[in-house]
């Protein structure tokens, strides 16, 4: 059967993969945010998992507001990574896993979350900022990405409660599939800030930490917030961290965090986190 | 109203994006949406006055994509993330953007941030 043996918590700054295309890992001003991925990477390597199970959003590239998915899977043995506008990053196709998303869909579906289906479609910086941080490319990826995409950008958003139970959901679909796979999820975005209006460039670290500490002590206390409170406390844009609620859900149980790293910059407070069951 | 929202009135600078904002300017954003394309951004820097015409958008929408006012298009009803597709063929980066959407310099805004150099 199929496990999860680990989680990840990592914000999808799409700079960061500017700044990994320009090579920036050893400036000063980057180092802090590079050296942070490290022991997770480590991680990954040691551990080799099959596949990483990504909670991520579209921002608006591979599905447009004429057709907006709350909940969307992909499906694919390939996934191209998104021209957003300035042209296609220098990065490998990302391999999916075929059989275990069609797995997952069945799955879900059955357990009533009804998720849109997406098939041919490009990923975009939600899942491939952070990606090459986790994981080398060089000749290839060295597992297949299940893209789940959330939708966090039109509001009404899936409630923080509604993102966890996918989560449940998620790992319930992963522990009846019958090949010995070992699975990561990834929980994406976040945390504070804000990157519209003249409120642009708020953040909030108090509230940013408590976060991190009640997502791995009590997380009924984050499942319980608004879309409006997660607005207020860590700026508009920081509401997808129910994304990390959705890969927290997954992990459903006691966690150990293993790893954090936190690194506010400019706008975002770039966190990277580790888990792994109790 | 959404009651996952409510309460946020008297939240200054924040414009929630919802489905009556989408629904409004639908047009402004598809338009800012196809600069994912790079056919589209060569035909929009060739032609924009024809490029917008044929997106359908209004004069309003027109002045603030030719004045690129940031701001006056996220009270629009733009949604940054499609804004930010656009300001990619502006040749503006996302930091340049807040800075113009505070009302502030580049520099002025990178004062305010705890490591300016990381750019």
């Amino acid at each position: 059967m199929a496990r999860i043996i680990g989680g990840i918590g990592t914000s999808h700054v799409p700079t960061i993969g500017v700044a990994y295309d320009k090579g920036k890992q050893d400036d000063p001003a980057w180092a802090p945010l590079f050296r942070g991925y490290k022991p997770v990477a480590d991680w990954l390597a040691e551990k080799k998992p099959d596949a990483l199970v990504f909670f991520y959003n579209d921002h608006a590239t591979t599905f447009f507001f004429d057709v907006y998915p709350t909940f969307a899977l992909g499906i694919g043995e390939r996934f191209e990574v998104a021209d957003e506008g300035a042209g296609k990053r220098p990065l490998p196709s990302i391999p999916g896993n075929v059989d275990l998303s069609i797995h997952i869909a069945e799955s879900l579906v059955n357990d009533e979350f009804d998720m849109t289906i997406f098939q041919d479609r490009p990923l975009d910086h939600g899942c491939a900022s952070p990606l090459p941080l986790l994981w080398p490319h060089e000749p290839d990826w060295p597992g297949a990405v299940v893209p789940i995409a959330i939708n966090v950008l039109q509001f009404p958003l899936p409630t923080a409660r509604r993102c966890y139970r996918l989560g449940q959901a998620v790992k319930r679909a992963i522990e009846s599939y019958p090949e010995d796979l070992k699975i990561v999820v990834v929980g994406t975005g976040g945390l504070s800030h804000q990157v519209h209006g003249e409120r642009s460039g708020f953040n909030n670290e108090e509230w940013d930490k408590e976060f991190l500490d009640l997502l791995v002590k009590d997380p009924d206390q984050l499942t319980a917030l608004r879309h409006a409170d997660f607005i207020r406390r860590g700026g508009a844009e920081s509401a997808e961290q129910i994304m990390w609620l959705a890969m927290r859900g997954a992990l459903e149980g006691d966690i150990r965090e293993l790893h954090r790293n936190y690194y506010l910059a400019t706008t975002t407070a770039m966190t990277v986190t580790l888990y792994e069951p109790a | 109203m959404n009651p996952q929202l409510a309460g946020l009135e008297d939240l200054e600078g924040t414009y929630v994006f919802d489905l009556r904002t989408s629904h409004r300017a639908l047009k402004l954003n598809r338009f800012l949406w196809n600069m994912i394309s790079a056919d589209m951004r060569e035909r929009f820097k060739a032609d924009p006055e024809k490029t917008m015409t044929e997106a359908g958008l209004k004069e309003e929408e027109k002045a603030l994509v030719r004045a690129q006012d940031w701001i006056g298009l996220i009270r629009y009803g733009a949604s940054f993330f499609v804004l930010e597709k656009f300001a990619r063929v502006a040749g503006r980066t996302n930091l340049e953007v807040y800075a113009m959407m505070r009302g502030e310099t580049f520099d002025e805004f990178m004062k305010t941030r705890r490591v300016p150099d990381c750019r």
